[in-house]
């Protein structure tokens, strides 16, 4: 029986329910020493001076360093380190006391006095364009678009030498065709401004690192880094040491949804390295919110116009990512969206890359499409109202299928759009009759999905275990759906085998766990690398059983002659052979590899229904539904656990998820009392669809299933509640005073 | 997450814990469930020089109920208020009140005496007392004090206990079997602080009019608010919709809750008028059934 496509549970599932799971604050490391860092409480300031002696007579402190101490590093302001001569944000690391406990260095750091002088800051994006706004950045920085594309996010669209805005480091645009004339020719239009607030990934886990540096020169690094590898290199390049020096060593991750590839190790490494002593650093949720970066808030003014029939002819948009104090790379992203999602025949788009004094912003979970989609699902939710058309049948009248103009200017492969809406339209939360006050609300998301090449490494153990070894971390449940591509490549069932994440060391290369592509890139390699050893295994058996390799097969842990059971040798008698003293048969040893060559986009639809309160502005889900195409479903109980927490995470940004800083950039929801991550009881039961058009190029037939779900949640809720209270959401997260209170 | 260092005393004793506040005054900080003081301290948003910790007095940790009034020591857990059947049935406002206090591992730890002396306007216990006309013993070496709820609730987390006093327990008169009541609040999130809440406690007489009744609320101000006006206009009329929709508009004149980013003060005074009209309405049904 096949391992793919049966539901499986979680290899590491139990361990993390019964609390058996060591994670990186878990680790003893002998002669550890704790790091707690003081962070700037000012958004834009000079430092004049940080004192240090009252930290230092602090008992069990005993280092305290401030940027002068390290040495100097070449990069932009708010990315070093300790900050130097400037703040550019209310968070910043400006000072780190080392103790030999954590509670004595979390004293040291209340202890050191850091003397500002404020200057001016803005904390608005819009305010932040104007020529009257301070500078926020030093050196305006060219966006980085190699963050964007390791997300696996259409990234690269043409960047327009136009006159920028202050505090504008890149703009994105796109245009097709004569977007204005088709405008104004549209039977019907919707213009209007949509914003989506800043949020966090809030994973359980805060970050955390333990560095230690080794005799000649070397680290080890232990972390829950989403990317091993590119942890080490990043390591690498910032303390010039070569990158074998570096073991970084992959740690459970507690939650990462994009941001914990790495933020603490570079500042621990250079602190430790000064020391000479093991490091460890666990953030507060409070250093979380102000310190580890977070997504980026983005406003859309966008236009749509529709002929009286339902056909789209033009999209206009101008949109802006607010970055806070880093120079942002979302733009491309939503550009691609807008678009390529649906068959506009003009297009002209352009959107800001936008610094303020806020912490910066990275990735999270799909970056930038929750914030486009939650724009566009909105706009057509009102074009559909307007139109008095059904809006799933408005979606269907012009989404994009195989062979029309993605939102670079390419062809869209097969993709499975179509086969989406129409699953919806049939769903019975779309069909059902409402009850009064209850509105359905739908949206559909997209996301291009990233792949790297990556290898694998097998053996099989003593116990006849097979033993897969990769390079990728588990943020997802991924390895389980690997061991069973493993289970049926070598002819297993899955109890029999074992996924280690290795040491950057040892481990075979193995992509970033992000961009939904850790199935999509490892899986080919780890197929590969189990065919390899099953042959290996099986030519061994051959010489013992005197049969062709072609007439084996692997049964109940042995090997057999097809069709003669009698006729067999146990697996583990065969690893004996083959790694015993004096033993002449070579071992088994496999490697795959793979390097998928093309993306697999993927789509999906959201259904939400709610209850409005029509004295309160309440309201609660009264049902919810994500229709996906997957591709494949390698297990298909981790699919749906993976749509189910997506889902959590794109409704969270419409039920209250918000960072919100005042007008001096002072973040006010910096805990989790004010922020407001979703509860459980305000979540109903989610009906997972998968739609399986399989990839051609993924492994089995798989695309990636990480991130859609994350996308269109807001979206589909918004709408929802629109159609309940008769009030247009064109802000995240809801205010419910507007539903009731006329603005 | 780690509190500024302190001392730290763990008195046995009424007698003793009153002799430290004496010694230490303005030092300290009564340390009871914990459940706002330690989140502060770990914060440093509170950094007291001082700890008298009172989970050690057994005596503060008894429901008692004497001459038909509730007796409830300081000490005593939200949990075992929502627990007791006793409650549930003679002070039924407390026990609904209680239930929409935070998460129930805060309930576990939580005690009656914290949420008072923490005078949180947002906090569920203080309104229900203040709508119950409840009182509060408070002990020090200068002697015995005994305050009503609009003495001893001053203003947002003040209270008008003296540096040297305990508040050792709090006293609930009793409550007229057919009286109806009603506790209800809204919140982002179920345990989020309410943005707005009603306490209702009403009586009628067998002629259907309103024989006695309470309205307070929370959220409504700098302190528990009684609705004074709405209070008079129903007391010996009637009480239909439109009397309590009168009532209802009426509890939130004048009224000036805080705005923040949770809510503005219109939004907070418009929820407070439709949790008093839900209050009324149900408290009212249950009335009508008792007295039937």
């Amino acid at each position: 029986m096949s391992a793919v496509g049966t539901p499986t549970r979680r290899l590491e599932g139990r361990d993390k329910v019964v609390g058996a799971t060591r994670y990186t604050a878990d680790l003893d490391v002998g002669g550890l020493l704790h790091v707690q860092l003081v962070l700037s409480h000012l958004a834009s300031a000079r430092i004049r001076s940080i004192e240090t002696s009252a930290a230092r007579s602090v008992p069990g402190v005993v280092d305290v360093v401030v940027a002068g101490d390290l040495p100097e590093q070449d990069v932009a302001g708010p990315d070093q380190p300790l900050a130097t001569q400037r703040v550019f944000y209310a968070g910043q690391p400006v000072a780190a006391v080392i103790a030999t406990s954590e509670a004595a260095a979390h004293d040291g750091a209340a202890a050191v006095e850091v003397d500002l002088e404020e200057t001016d800051a803005v904390a608005d994006a819009v305010a932040a364009m104007q020529d009257s706004s301070p500078v926020v950045l030093d050196v305006q920085e060219e966006a980085d678009e190699g963050d964007a594309s390791m997300h696996g996010a259409a990234a690269g669209n043409e960047s327009e030498p136009v006159e920028r805005p202050r505090n504008v480091s890149a703009v994105a645009s796109a245009k097709r065709g004569d977007a204005g004339a088709a405008m104004a020719a549209s039977g019907v239009t919707v213009k209007a401004t949509y914003s989506v607030a800043a949020v966090h990934h809030t994973a359980m886990e805060p970050h955390v690192s333990t560095v230690r540096p080794e005799p000649g020169g070397g680290l080890t690094v232990w972390s829950p880094t989403q990317g091993p590898f590119a942890l080490r290199d990043e390591l690498a390049e910032k303390l010039d040491i070569p990158a074998h020096k570096i073991r970084v060593v992959p740690m459970p991750v507690g939650g990462g949804f994009g941001g914990k590839v790495s933020l603490l190790e570079g500042l621990l490494a250079l602190l430790a390295i000064r020391g000479n002593r093991p490091l460890r650093l666990v953030l507060t949720r409070r250093q979380v919110f102000a310190f580890a970066k977070g997504a980026p808030a983005a406003r859309f003014e966008i236009e749509i116009g529709a002929k009286k029939d339902g056909t789209l002819t033009a999209l206009r948009a101008k949109f802006s990512y607010d970055n806070g104090a880093s120079a942002g790379w979302h733009g491309g992203i939503s550009s691609a969206f807008l678009a390529g999602t649906y068959r506009w025949p003009a297009v002209d788009i352009t959107g800001y890359e936008v610094s303020t004094n806020k912490t910066p912003v990275d990735a999270y979970r799909a970056p930038g499409a929750p914030q486009t989609y939650f724009a566009l699902e909105s706009a057509m939710d009102e074009l559909a109202q307007k139109l008095d058309i059904d809006p799933i049948e408005l979606r269907l009248r012009n989404a994009v299928r195989e062979g029309d103009i993605d939102g670079q200017g390419a062809k869209w492969p097969r993709v499975a759009f179509i086969e989406c809406l129409e699953e919806a339209r049939n769903h019975p939360l779309y069909t059902a009759p409402l009850g009064a006050g209850e509105a359905v609300g739908i949206a559909a998301g997209s996301w291009g999905g990233a792949r790297t090449p990556s290898a694998a490494g097998c053996r099989v153990e003593p116990d006849g275990t097979l033993s897969i070894l990769i390079g990728t971390p588990d943020v997802s449940g991924a390895t389980t759906g690997l061991a069973m591509i493993a289970a049926d490549a070598f002819g297993y069932p899955v109890e029999k085998v074992r996924i280690e994440t290795g040491e950057t060391g040892v481990a075979p290369y193995g992509a970033v766990a992000a961009g939904s592509q850790t199935t999509y890139s490892l899986g080919g390699a780890v197929h590969e690398a189990a065919v390899e050893a099953r042959r290996q295994l099986l030519e061994i058996a051959t010489e013992q059983l005197e049969a062709a390799p072609e007439d084996l097969e692997i049964v109940d842990g042995r090997v057999a002659v097809r069709g003669v059971p009698e006729r067999f040798v146990e697996i583990t008698e065969l690893v004996t052979l083959s790694t015993q003293f004096m033993g002449t048969f070579r071992p088994v040893q496999a490697s795959g590899r793979s390097a998928v060559q093309t993306a697999s986009p993927q789509f999906t639809v959201h259904i939400a229904r709610v209850k409005a309160d029509p004295e309160t502005g309440a309201f609660a889900l009264t049902g919810y539904a994500a229709i996906q195409d997957v591709g494949r479903a390698i297990n298909p109980p981790e699919v749906e656990g993976q749509v189910h927490g997506g889902v959590a995470q794109s409704v969270g940004r419409a039920l209250g998820e918000q960072l919100v800083y005042d007008a001096e950039g002072q973040l006010k929801t910096g805990s989790l009392l004010d922020y407001e991550v979703p509860t459980v009881d305000q979540l109903p039961g989610i009906d997972v669809r998968m739609i399986e058009v399989p990839s051609p190029v993924g492994p089995l037939g798989a695309k990636g299933v990480g991130e859609p779900p994350a996308v269109p949640g807001a979206a589909a809720v918004a709408n929802a509640v629109s159609r309940a209270t008769g009030v247009r959401v064109r802000d995240l997260p809801i205010d419910r005073s507007r539903l009731v209170i006329p603005s | 997450m780690k509190p500024a260092p302190f001392d730290y005393d763990d008195p046995r004793s009424v007698d003793e814990a009153i002799g430290l506040l004496a010694r230490y005054g303005d030092e300290c900080k009564v340390l009871a469930g914990g459940q706002s003081l330690v989140p502060l301290m770990n914060f440093r948003l509170a950094r007291p020089g001082r700890l008298v910790d009172i989970n050690g007095i057994e005596s503060l940790g008894q429901v008692k109920v004497e001459n038909g009034r509730l007796l409830l020591g300081a000490m005593v857990r939200h949990a075992q208020v929502e627990r007791s059947n006793d409650i549930a049935a003679r002070w039924p406002l407390l026990h609904d009140a209680i239930v929409w206090v935070g998460h129930s591992q805060i309930r576990n730890r939580g005690t009656v005496g914290g949420s008072v002396a923490h005078a949180d306007p947002a906090a569920e216990l203080p309104c229900a007392l203040a709508a119950l006309d409840a009182k509060f013993h408070v002990l020090s070496r200068r002697g015995p004090r005994v305050l009503r709820w609009d003495q001893i609730f001053v203003s947002e987390f003040t209270t008008s206990l003296a540096p040297d006093e305990l508040l050792t327990a709090i006293e609930v008169p009793p409550q007229d079997p057919s009286t109806g009541v009603a506790f209800v609040e809204f919140a982002r999130r179920h345990g989020d602080f309410a943005l707005g809440g009603a306490a209702v406690s009403i009586t009628l007489a067998r002629n259907g009019t309103c024989s006695d009744v309470a309205v307070a609320l929370l959220s409504a101000g700098p302190r528990p608010v009684r609705a004074e006006e709405a209070e008079r206009r129903l007391k010996g009329g009637q009480v239909d919709e439109a009397a309590i929709k009168q009532a209802s508009a009426a509890a939130v004149q004048g009224l000036h809750p805080t705005s923040d980013l949770h809510g503005s003060r219109e939004y907070r005074v418009k929820l407070l008028q439709v949790m008093t009209e839900r209050a009324l309405t149900k408290a009212v049904h249950l009335a009508t059934r008792r007295a039937a």
